[in-house]
């Protein structure tokens, strides 16, 4: 690039001017990228340039980008990729997928989980169920199993029908002291 | 790999992962390239530029992508749009992150003269030079860029600069009643 500069006395000239402040409405992102790419009819083109003149650090921006704008430009860190990837996960994906069919309706509860065949977890569901009939069959057993407890049923039975006036051992014992 | 140019857009706007993937891996270049060059002054740590980085693509997806879905592909072309959305995310992030500092021989002149106040600034009045004169003295004169690069900037060629700055100079002296050397 070459380094061409003004002569002095130009420089001198200039250094003695100011210029006045430039009302100028806002200039959005995409206007300053139209103008850089001289897609701007003169008029547009001039609104822009008068605030880029007046603004230095719009100035600096204008020169910087449309240098870069030129130029090959080098590889990016892997690391700015992998984050800015991240940015847009596979959540925000699916829900701007084609919409598919509603699923079935899911049962709820214990029992509808337990008889549920057609779902996962199988295996899970068959030992569960069958630990629950192991215990309650060895509870019911060590508890005396079905003839003991026939038995108590019968005596409490006979013990309850039995007439308080009757006689029996206690009544005898006391009826005999009189 | 994917160029900005083939980038789907509407499946961009619309949060499409692999869309968004193929446009990372085409505009994390310009994006690097810009951000480096923007805060080149500010001395920041590799973490800090790693970071402006990293905050011009949150801008571009924040908010459901809404800074994305204001690109217009007939006013622009997306790389350019990108990095100048890229440079103005870098510099608010350096302001963000620390006062600007650089190195005195790096800094035009101009900017580092002390004004001598009791010299009184003649003013140009509106209208004497048209805006792009204007442009190409502050840039020639205030920014201390070469002709090529202010050429470059307006898409135009060396001789146009020379010629604009010669009227705008002949104006000038006109004007204030110098004499031409």
């Amino acid at each position: 690039m070459s380094t061409e500069r003004m002569p002095s006395s130009d420089r001198e000239l200039w250094q003695r001017l100011a210029t006045g402040p430039v009302a100028s409405a806002p200039i959005t992102e995409l206007d300053f990228a139209a103008w850089i790419e001289g897609r701007l009819t003169e008029r547009e083109a001039a609104r822009i340039e008068a605030a880029v003149a007046v603004d230095p650090e719009m100035r600096r921006a204008a020169l910087e980008l449309a240098d870069i704008l030129g130029k090959p430009l080098p590889e990016a860190p892997a690391r700015l990729e992998v984050r800015a990837r991240a940015l847009v996960g596979f959540a925000v994906e699916k829900r701007f997928a084609e919409p598919v069919a509603a699923p079935p309706k899911i049962r709820a509860g214990l029992f509808d989980w337990l008889f549920a065949w057609d779902r996962s977890f199988a295996l899970q569901r068959a030992v569960t169920i069958t630990a629950a009939i192991v215990l309650a069959v060895s509870g019911f057993m060590m508890g005396g199993g079905l003839s003991e407890t026939l038995a108590a049923e019968r005596y409490v039975t006979k013990w309850q029908t039995t007439d308080p006036y009757s006689s029996n051992e206690l009544t005898d014992f006391l009826g005999s002291d009189f | 790999m994917t160029e900005l140019n083939q980038i789907d857009l509407r499946a961009l706007a619309k949060g499409d992962k692999r869309t968004w993937d193929g446009f990372v891996a085409a505009a994390a270049p310009l994006i690097n390239a810009v951000v480096r060059r923007a805060l080149a002054s500010y001395r920041l740590s590799e973490e800090d530029v790693m970071d402006a980085g990293q905050d011009v693509f949150v801008r571009l997806c924040a908010n459901d992508f809404r800074l994305l879905k204001t690109y217009d592909p007939a006013r622009a072309g997306l790389s350019t749009w990108l990095a100048v959305v890229a440079r103005s995310a870098a510099v608010d992030h350096a302001r963000r992150r620390r006062q600007a500092t650089q190195p005195l021989d790096e800094v035009p002149e101009a900017n580092l003269g002390v004004e001598d106040r009791h010299i009184e600034k003649l003013k140009i009045p509106q209208g004497l030079l048209t805006e792009r004169q204007l442009l190409i003295l502050k840039c020639l004169y205030d920014e201390e860029r070469d002709v090529a690069e202010v050429a470059q900037l307006l898409k135009i060629d060396a001789q146009t600069v020379r010629s604009t700055h010669h009227k705008a100079l002949l104006r000038l002296r006109a004007h204030f009643g110098e004499e031409t050397p």
